[in-house]
C-alpha cells in the first residue's frame, strides 16, 4: 500500500472514531484510568524499592560483608562458631584499596529489664568503624550510643518500648506514676519529670495521624512527652531513670562453641557418627574415645591436643552436632539509647554493644573472633546504591591483592549486600508479583471495553465493510483501517493516561507518603526499609512502555472482530442491515 | 471485444437450511462499449448474476471470465485487485461511506490504484463535475439528496475507468425524474468513455433505456432483445418484458 492511501485508511479510521463520541470517550477513558494507575503504582513500588535498598546499605549491612562460607550457608541460625579471627588484617587491606570495613560478631539471647523480657539480635560493633560505614549512630531517639570498651547496650525503640527502658513517649498514668515520678529520687527531680509530661495533643485525623506513629494506638488515659523537651532535659530524666535502675538489663545468651565432646553417647556414636567416618579418621575417633565401665558412654581419653583437633576437624567434616558445645553466659549491662533510624531493622528487636566489651571471659569469650566484617567504598554516596566498584567481585579481587599470598584466606567469601537482604527481596517481589496482576486485571477490563466497542462498530459497519470490500480494498487493508482505528483509542488513553500519571506522581515524587502508622503497627518488620516517609521515584521507560503496551494492546481488540465480518461473502456484508 | 463471458453459471445457496438455485446455468457475453439491462422479477437471479460477475461471490458451478481471466482461478486478494482495477459498482442504496465527503468517496477508488494525491484529487473533481456535482464535493453523503449520493457514486463507479460497470438496481430508490436523470447521464458516458454498463433492473425506464435487454426468470436466460437504433426499445417489447417482469 502507498503512503498515500495508507494515510486515507487512517483519516477514515480517525473519522470513524468521531462517530460515536461518548462510547469513543468511555472506552478511551477506560485505557486512561489503566495506564495513569499503572504508572502510578509502578513510580511507587521503584520508590519503595529504591529508598529501601539505599536504606539496607546505609543503615543495616554497607556494599558487601566478609564472612565465612560456613557462616553464610547457616546464616539463619546466627552460627556464632562459624566465625573467623583475624579480621584486621583484612580490614587494613581493604583500607589500602579504599575501602571502610566494620567488623561484628552478631549473636541472639534474651534481653532482661526490670520490667520486660524480649528476644533480640545483638550486633556487637567495633564503634568507631561502625560509625563510619553505617549511619545509624545519629539516629538515637533518646540517649546516645555505647561507648567502646563498657558493657553498655543500645536498643531498636521498638524493644525499648516492649522492656520498657529507656524514656516512654507516651506512658499510661499508671506507668507514669510507678515508673516515671517514683523513680525521682527526690522531690526537685519529681517536680521535673512531672514537667515534662501532658496530656496528649488531640488527634485530628484519627489513626492516620501525621508523624505520630503512637497515634494509632493513642487514648486519652496516656500522657505525652512533651514535644519541646530539650536535649539537656532528656538527658537529665534519662539520668534520673537510669538511677532508679531503669536501664539496668542482663542479656542471656548461649556461646556456641566448637570443641570435641567430653563424652558421646554409645548409640549416638555407633549410628550417627560412627557410619560416617572412613579409614584412618575412624582409627582417630576409636584411639582418642574409649568406653566408661560405668556410664556405659564413650569418653575422651586423649590427652594429645593436636590430635584431639584432628578429631575434632573429622567431626565438623561430617557436620557432626556434638561437635558444637553450647555454654550459658549471662552478661550484665546498662541501656544507655534507643535507636530510631529510617531503616526499620536498626529499630526492632535488635541491640548494639561495643565489641571490644565482649571478648574476655566476662563476655562472649571472643579472642577477637568476628561473625563478618562489613565492607563500603571510603567516602560512598549515601543517596546512590553500590555502583561497580563496589561489588562482591570488585571487592574481593581488590581485597586479594592487597593481601599477601594474592587471595582471601581459606573459607572467607565476599557476598553483596542483596544475599543477605532476601526477607526484602521476597516483599519486593512479592509486590512486583501483585502488582503486575492488578495491572493485568485493570488492562483486561479495559480491554474487554475496547473489544466491545470495536465490536459495535465493526457490526454496525458491516455493510460499509462490504463496500470497501468491492471498490478492492483487501483483506489486510480492511484488517489494517480497523486496527488503526482501535490503536487510535489507546494511544489517545495513552497519552492523557501518561499525563494524568505523571501529574500524581509530581507531589508523590516531590513530598511522598507518611508511612510511620503502618510501621508501628508491623513493628517495622514488613520487609521494606521504610520507617516514616518514602517518595515515589519516576521511571521513563515504564512510562512509555506502558503507553506502548496499552497501544498494542488496544489495536489487538479490533483483529477478532474484523477476522469474523472479513470471513463474511461480500454480497452478504453488502445486503446487511 | 468481449468484457464478460459467463458459462453455464450456477449458484446455489441454503436460505434457513433451503436450498434456493439462484441462477441453474446461465451463458452470456457482453462486448465492450454494451448498455445492457438485466431484468426479470424477485427471485430471478439477476442480483446473483451480477455479484458473481464482479467478482464479488463465487459460482457454485460454471465459470465467469472478466478480459478473458477466469476468475475460478484467482485467490481472494487477486479478486479485490480485480475488483480495484476493473469493475465499478453503483449499489441501489448508493452505499457511500458516510464518513468521507463526496470528494474522499470519489477520491478513494484511485488512492487503493496507487495514484498520486494531486492526480487523485484531479481526477475525482473532474468525475464530480461529469455527473454534475462540483459544487459539491466537501460534502459529507449524510448532507445530499439520494439523487446526488448515485451521482457521487456513479463518479466513484467511473473514476478509474474500469471495463465494466455494474449497476445493482441503480435507479430503485429515486422518483422517475431522478431517475430518468441518472439513466441519462450514465448513458452519455457509456457514450463518451465507451465504458461497458450491466445492470439489474425490473424498473421499466431502465428496460427503455437499454440497449440490450436480457430476462431472467427461474434463473435462466428467458429472452433477449437486442435495439439497433438509438432511440428506446419500442414500447411493445418492453411491454412484454415489463409484463414478465411483474
Amino acid at each position: 500500500m502507498t503512503a498515500t492511501a495508507f494515510r486515507d485508511v487512517a483519516n477514515m479510521a480517525f473519522r470513524n472514531l468521531a462517530r460515536h463520541k461518548v462510547k469513543t470517550i468511555i472506552t478511551t477513558l477506560a485505557v486512561c484510568i489503566s495506564v495513569a494507575l499503572y504508572i502510578f503504582v509502578d513510580a511507587w513500588i521503584l520508590g519503595m524499592n529504591l529508598e529501601s535498598r539505599r536504606n539496607i546499605v546505609s543503615y543495616e549491612i554497607g556494599a558487601a560483608k566478609v564472612q565465612t562460607e560456613a557462616y553464610f550457608a547457616k546464616k539463619d541460625d546466627f552460627p556464632m562458631y562459624e566465625s573467623f579471627s583475624g579480621w584486621e588484617a583484612i580490614a587494613k587491606a581493604l583500607a589500602e584499596a579504599g575501602y571502610d570495613s566494620s567488623p561484628r560478631f552478631v549473636f541472639t539471647g534474651t534481653l532482661y529489664s526490670r520490667s520486660g523480657t524480649a528476644p533480640l539480635m545483638f550486633n556487637a560493633v567495633d564503634v568507631e568503624r561502625d560509625a563510619r560505614l553505617l549511619r545509624y549512630e545519629p539516629y538515637m531517639e533518646s540517649g546516645r550510643f555505647p561507648q567502646a570498651g563498657k558493657l553498655e547496650i543500645s536498643v531498636g525503640t521498638f524493644a525499648a518500648e516492649k522492656l520498657r527502658v529507656g524514656i516512654p513517649n507516651r506512658p499510661t498514668r499508671e506507668e507514669f506514676e510507678n515508673e516515671l515520678v517514683s523513680a525521682a529520687a527526690n522531690e526537685g527531680d519529681a517536680e521535673f519529670v512531672r514537667s515534662l509530661y501532658g496530656p496528649p495533643p488531640p488527634s485530628k485525623k484519627g489513626a492516620f495521624d501525621k508523624k505520630d506513629p503512637a497515634a494509632l494506638t493513642m487514648d486519652a488515659s496516656k500522657l505525652a512527652l512533651k514535644k519541646d523537651a530539650t536535649k539537656e532535659e532528656l538527658a537529665r530524666l534519662w539520668g534520673i531513670l537510669a538511677d532508679s535502675g531503669r536501664m539496668d538489663v542482663r542479656i542471656s545468651t548461649t556461646i556456641d562453641l566448637k570443641a570435641a565432646p567430653e563424652s558421646i553417647r554409645k548409640e549416638k556414636l555407633e549410628s550417627d557418627l560412627l557410619p560416617s567416618l572412613k579409614g584412618e579418621a575412624r582409627e582417630r575417633l576409636l584411639a582418642a574415645y574409649k568406653v566408661d565401665e560405668i556410664t556405659g558412654d564413650f569418653t575422651l581419653v586423649e590427652t594429645d591436643e593436636a590430635k584431639i583437633a584432628a578429631v575434632l576437624a573429622d567431626m565438623l567434616a561430617v557436620d557432626f552436632s556434638g561437635a558444637v558445645r553450647h555454654v550459658n553466659q549471662l552478661i550484665d549491662a546498662i541501656v544507655v539509647g534507643v535507636v530510631n533510624s529510617p531503616n526499620p531493622k536498626t529499630n526492632g528487636n535488635v541491640a548494639f554493644m561495643p565489641l571490644d566489651s565482649l571478648q574476655d571471659e566476662a563476655g562472649l569469650m571472643l579472642e577477637g573472633r568476628v561473625t563478618e566484617l562489613l565492607v563500603r567504598k571510603v567516602g560512598a554516596d549515601d543517596s546512590r546504591l553500590p555502583g561497580k566498584d563496589e561489588s562482591a567481585a570488585s571487592i574481593a579481587a581488590a581485597l586479594a591483592a592487597e593481601l599477601p599470598g594474592g587471595k582471601l584466606p581459606e573459607g572467607l567469601a565476599v557476598r553483596p549486600w542483596i544475599d543477605y537482604s532476601e526477607d526484602y527481596v521476597a516483599a519486593s517481589n512479592g509486590d512486583k508479583v501483585s502488582t503486575r496482576v492488578m495491572v493485568l486485571f485493570l488492562f483486561i477490563l479495559s480491554f474487554i471495553g475496547i473489544a466491545n466497542t470495536m465490536l459495535m462498530a465493526i457490526l454496525e459497519r458491516t455493510k460499509e465493510t462490504g463496500m470497501l470490500r468491492a471498490l478492492g480494498m483487501t483483506d489486510g487493508q480492511v484488517m489494517l483501517a480497523y486496527v488503526i482505528e482501535a490503536a487510535c483509542i489507546g494511544a489517545i488513553g495513552s497519552v492523557i493516561g501518561i499525563i494524568l500519571g505523571c501529574l500524581i506522581n509530581i507531589p508523590m515524587v516531590k513530598y511522598g507518603i507518611d508511612y510511620s502508622a503502618m510501621s508501628a503497627a508491623m513493628e517495622g518488620d514488613f520487609g521494606y526499609r521504610i520507617t516514616a516517609f518514602f517518595r515515589s521515584a519516576w521511571n521513563p521507560p515504564a512510562i512509555v512502555l506502558t503507553g506502548v503496551f496499552a497501544t498494542l494492546l488496544s489495536a489487538a481488540a479490533a483483529v477478532l472482530p474484523t477476522l469474523r465480518a472479513l470471513k463474511m461473502p461480500v454480497t452478504d456484508s453488502l445486503r446487511f442491515e | 471485444m468481449t468484457v464478460v463471458k459467463t458459462t453455464d453459471l450456477v449458484k446455489d445457496y441454503s436460505l434457513n437450511g433451503i436450498t434456493v438455485n439462484a441462477l441453474r446455468g446461465v451463458s452470456l457475453s457482453f462486448e465492450a462499449g454494451e448498455f445492457a439491462a438485466v431484468a426479470g422479477p424477485s427471485g430471478s437471479g439477476k442480483s446473483t448474476f451480477l455479484h458473481l460477475v464482479g467478482c464479488l461471490d463465487t459460482a457454485t458451478a460454471g465459470s465467469v471470465s472478466i478480459d478473458g481471466t477466469d476468475i475460478a482461478s484467482l485467490s481472494r486478494k487477486d479478486l479485490a485487485l480485480l475488483r480495484r482495477r476493473s469493475i465499478g459498482f453503483i449499489f441501489q442504496a448508493y452505499n457511500l461511506i458516510p464518513v468521507l465527503t463526496a470528494l474522499e468517496n470519489v477520491s478513494l477508488p484511485l488512492t487503493l490504484l496507487g495514484a498520486d494525491r494531486e492526480e487523485t484529487l484531479g481526477r475525482a473533481e473532474r468525475a464530480l463535475a461529469d455527473v454534475g456535482l462540483e459544487d459539491m464535493g466537501s460534502r459529507r453523503p449524510k448532507e445530499m439528496s439520494g439523487g446526488q449520493q448515485q451521482r457521487v457514486a456513479i463518479a466513484r463507479a467511473l473514476v478509474k475507468r474500469p471495463a465494466l460497470i455494474l449497476a445493482d438496481e441503480p435507479t430503485a430508490n429515486l422518483d422517475s425524474k431522478t431517475g430518468k436523470e441518472i439513466l441519462e447521464l450514465m448513458l452519455a458516458l457509456n457514450r463518451t468513455a465507451g465504458t461497458t454498463f450491466i445492470f439489474s433492473t425490473h424498473d421499466k425506464m431502465v428496460m427503455e433505456y437499454a440497449r440490450r435487454l436480457v430476462l431472467l426468470r427461474d434463473g435462466l436466460v428467458e429472452s433477449e432483445t437486442i435495439r439497433e437504433s438509438e432511440s428506446p426499445h419500442k414500447s411493445a417489447t418492453v411491454a412484454i418484458v415489463e409484463g414478465a417482469v411483474r
